[in-house]
């Protein structure tokens, strides 16, 4: 072996090993915080338990610690709360004056000491409904910091938490994103445990989970899955879990943190993970055997699996009459075509197939282009950028200063563009109803996805003509293809799933047809109920005819 | 297992369907029309019958060696030399065939559409596509094909409908004019392309249930013989025989016929959709057999490494293969069927069916596959 081979050997050592040794930097400072806190006993002394958590949470001005004492001064109590999250009439009338009064429960039953007072507190005085017991000052602290409050004994070492979560919340409204003629107002709030009654409240059913996990290091949200446990595909619920306890981050702000980490392809364009406001759509969702993720601190709720033509569907389709369901999902299949297709199409044909066109239709479009200065791609794209801006102006503007711009930008810009001859009419009409066709598209992750791929196709159909964008929407269908969404394939039903399941992407079934959930979500209970439930009137009995129906008005008197 | 995928009877039979459909319905019924006259719609179905046998012969040999494509079990009816041999051979059929699709393919749109464009770029575009689509997995190619069989079949359908009003069924007669030999004749090109369902050979041991393998080939064989003599026929009522046998590309020119009160005309547009959405599912079916197949009889543990290499050889042949459209169209007429029946659709399959019986039964194969594992 010669020298040169040894060299190369190490260098190839040197460049296969990792760039840095694999250390936990992020779990090495949690550790050695921990590690500091072990070194402090958990005393049973009161003073010395206040004192330490000023230290741990610091001078907070909205922690509040009231220290007080009972039966006749012989024990020391502190409740601990946070102002503003705790309630705190409950906490005066229901928990310190039953224990600072003279309790005539107390007085004859059993005397208030050290030892015993924190039983006796938590069966026989304090009028709170929920109560635990908190082995160790760590333990009530996160309970105090979401809203509870700790009752802390002098001399003993368990503490009680009483439940007293009460705080200012935004009212159940309805949900400004999914709005719909017909059907339920509610939408969901920031408030988790509002979410979850108002899930509840549709479905009555024993059978209904409610299964909270917690992630973000620092923000410790709680995650609910909701779930029916005789409906949901066992293996998805399983890898649902696993994707979520393996979060493992600072802050959980929105429930998009949470898709980010659990969705099946995060470098594909379109959304994998559905997400809705609406209460009714979660409880559908629910009820075909899906699993509603939901976060504490947003209205907005996740469905998972998805498949991609659930975001043509609204809520609506349901509750409105079979056909206006069925006209208007085909409609959407068709906008969302147009929404992807139409500009890139355009450019195609007028670059390279006029022939496609007819004669008047083809004059007038060359003659409206004459002045044009630049080729149709070119045109197209700064039109849909264009748009793009406009539109991006217009959502973070205050509503009376949208309209503004819209109308600026709309009409006075588009108007003065085509009278100078910048861009043409026909390209204007098109970019609009391509405008238009987007926001048909009920949910706004799969609009935006399309808006997105238009680009692209256009500098395709620029360069390659229809040929292009046939290529572009290949390309595009062997990634959605690919795609699952928690082990069930994306294009479920078209591809993969039963033919009647297929079908539904076109139409809704009426309900006294819709018998079965869809197959490919693995549910283990598919009948969905008995059989063809369609009322058939009873025929009409056989009976004298009166005489106002004869015509015969003399009959009675004869 | 170089495939983990499992794809289910009906997706296979849409597949090979969509396999031996792509590029039949655009060259055949020229072809055929020159060959067999006004009787090609009755050569067109017979035809399409031929294409059972070659079904039946390998359906047989995936039953007899479960779990094996035809690249494995040729190894172990042949014996190691000669059953790589076989495999390699079965490699290139699939990489020529491949070539000549992707040409096919190339040829008819610079011939139709884009006559300035360079054949190598529609030929590289589609191969790397197809690519793609063969990394992606024959999971991702099934569903894909599920997606786009509906609109192709439809679109299809929907043409052929709208041009009723240009039929002429007295093109059609007389029936059998000349004997039986011009319907053989003409009957031997499609079984040429209706024989291509040998590619279940390799799909066969990744069906959920592969005891309904028969019943799904079958389907896509008849499914696509019904269509090709639907279109034979519209083609030869539209335009004659005559006219159709002079034509290249009959569906090309069908199209421009229709004319539904001066506004629904002009649907170039959607035979060029339905062109490349089929030979893109085509190729990648073809071109995923041989990846697959040279995965397995080199042994490797995946199939993916060899797949860039394949295409560039596949498209690089796909231009060099032919001088032009005329020598590509003499080949598909006069060697092609030929060639492809004799050797790999009807030849290979009949000797490893022998050799499979002469080696013994199939019980035996089940143990010295799990000896194997």
């Amino acid at each position: 072996m010669n020298a040169f081979s040894v060299l190369f050997r190490k260098l190839l050592k040197i460049v296969r090993s990792p760039v840095l040794p694999e250390k936990d930097y992020y779990h090495r400072r949690e550790r050695r915080a921990s590690r500091a806190e072990a070194v402090r006993p958990d005393s049973p002394n009161l003073d010395r338990r206040l004192q330490l958590v000023r230290e741990r949470l610091g001078e907070s001005g909205d922690l509040v610690t009231r220290a007080f004492s009972s039966g006749n001064g012989r024990v020391r109590l502190a409740l601990l709360y946070v102002d503003g999250m705790a309630d705190r009439k409950l906490l005066s009338d229901n928990v310190l004056r039953p224990i600072q009064d003279d309790n005539p429960l107390l007085r004859h039953y059993k005397e208030l000491r050290p030892d015993n007072a924190l039983q006796l507190i938590e069966e026989l005085v304090v009028n709170v409904s929920e109560t635990a017991t908190a082995p160790d000052l760590t333990q009530a602290l996160r309970r105090v910091l979401s809203g509870d409050t700790a009752l802390l004994v002098d001399g003993e070492k368990k503490i009680l938490i009483l439940g007293t979560r009460s705080w200012s919340m935004r009212a159940v409204t309805e949900p400004e994103t999914e709005s719909a003629v017909r059907g339920p107002r509610e939408g969901f709030t920031e408030t988790l445990r509002v979410n979850t009654s108002l899930l509840r409240r549709r479905i009555r059913h024993e059978k209904l989970r409610l299964e909270t996990m917690r992630a973000g290091r620092r923000t410790t949200s709680d995650i609910v899955l909701v779930y029916i446990a005789d409906l949901v595909n066992p293996q998805v619920l399983a890898e649902v879990r696993q994707r979520i306890a393996a979060i493992d981050t600072d802050a959980i702000l929105e429930s998009g943190y949470i898709e980010e980490f659990i969705e099946d392809a995060p470098w594909c364009v379109f959304p994998q993970i559905e997400h809705t406001e609406r209460v009714d759509k979660a409880s559908a969702a629910i009820l075909e055997g899906r699993i509603i993720i939901l976060t504490d601190n947003t209205p907005i709720a996740l469905i998972v699996p998805t498949f991609f033509f659930q975001f043509l569907q609204a809520a609506e389709d349901y509750y409105e009459r079979p056909f206006i369901g069925i006209a208007l999902r085909m409609l959407r299949l068709i906008v969302m075509n147009v929404a992807l297709i139409l500009p890139a199409a355009y450019v195609a044909i007028i670059t390279f197939h006029q022939e496609m066109l007819p004669t008047p239709l083809l004059l007038s479009i060359a003659a409206a282009r004459e002045g044009v200065p630049m080729p149709a791609v070119a045109e197209a794209l700064l039109m849909e950028a264009t748009f793009e801006v406009l539109r991006e102006a217009g959502v973070r503007l205050p509503k009376t200063v949208g309209q503004a711009v819209s109308i600026v930008g709309g009409l006075v810009v588009g108007d003065a563009a085509i009278r100078a001859g910048l861009v043409s009419p026909s390209m204007v009409i098109v970019v609009a109803t391509t405008a238009i066709a987007t926001f048909a598209i009920p949910a706004f992750n799969a609009a935006i996805s399309l808006r997105l791929l238009r680009f692209p196709l256009i500098i395709l159909a620029g360069a390659m003509g229809l040929y292009g964008v046939m290529f572009g929407l290949l390309t595009i269908l062997i990634q959605l293809a690919g795609l699952q969404s928690f082990g069930v394939p994306y294009l479920t039903p078209l591809a993969h799933g039963t033919a009647l399941d297929a079908m539904k992407t076109f139409a809704r079934p009426p309900w006294w047809l819709a018998l079965w959930r869809p197959k490919a979500l693995g549910t283990p209970d598919r009948r969905r109920q008995a059989g063809n439930m369609r009322f058939r009137p009873a025929p009409p009995e056989e009976r004298e005819l009166t005489h106002e129906e004869t015509g015969d008005k003399d009959a009675g008197k004869r | 297992m170089l495939e983990k995928g499992r794809i289910s009877p009906r997706q296979a039979g849409e597949l090979l369907f969509m396999t031996i459909f792509a590029t039949v319905i655009l060259f055949v019924p020229s072809i055929m029309a020159e060959k067999a006259g006004h009787d090609a719609w009755l050569a067109a179905f017979a035809g399409a019958l031929a294409g059972l046998p070659t079904l039946a012969l390998v359906v047989r040999l995936g039953r007899r060696h479960p779990g094996q494509t035809i690249f494995q079990y040729s190894e172990t009816i042949l014996g190691r030399l000669f059953g790589k041999l076989a495999g390699l051979a079965y490699v290139w059929f699939f990489l020529h065939w491949g070539a000549v699709v992707v040409r096919e393919y190339g040829d008819f749109l610079t011939a139709a559409f884009m006559p300035a464009t360079p054949l190598s770029m529609f030929n590289f575009t589609l191969v790397l596509l197809a690519a793609w689509a063969v990394v992606a997995g024959l999971e991702t190619i099934a569903r894909m094909n599920e997606f786009l069989i509906f609109l192709v079949v439809s679109s299809l359908l929907a043409i052929l409908a709208l041009s009723v009003a240009n039929w002429d069924t007295a093109f059609l007669q007389p029936v059998l004019a000349e004997g039986f030999g011009p319907v053989l004749r003409g009957a031997l090109v499609s079984a040429g392309w209706h024989a291509e369902i040998v590619t279940m050979a390799v799909l066969l041991p990744y069906l959920t249930r592969p005891q309904r393998a028969f019943a799904s080939g079958a389907a896509a064989v008849l499914a696509s013989g019904f269509i090709l003599t639907l279109g034979v026929v519209a083609a030869l009522s539209v335009f004659g025989p005559d006219l159709v046998a002079v034509f290249k590309f009959a569906l090309h020119y069908f199209v421009h016929t229709i004319d539904i009160a001066d506004f629904l005309t002009r649907f170039e547009a959607v035979v060029m959709a339905i062109w490349v959405a089929g030979v893109f599912i085509k190729t990648s079916v073809i071109y995923y057999c041989a990846a697959l197949g040279l995965g397995q009889v080199l042994g490797l543990a995946e199939y993916r490494p060899v797949v860039l290499p394949l295409g560039v050889v596949m498209a690089t042949l796909s231009v060099t293969l032919f001088a032009n459209v005329s020598e590509l169209s003499f080949f598909l007429s006069n060697v092609w069927p030929a060639y492809s029946i004799t050797l790999f659709t009807l030849g290979l399959p009949l000797l490893l069916l022998a050799g499979s019986y002469v080696r013994g039964r199939p019980e035996d194969n089940k143990q010295a596959e799990n000896l194997n594992e």
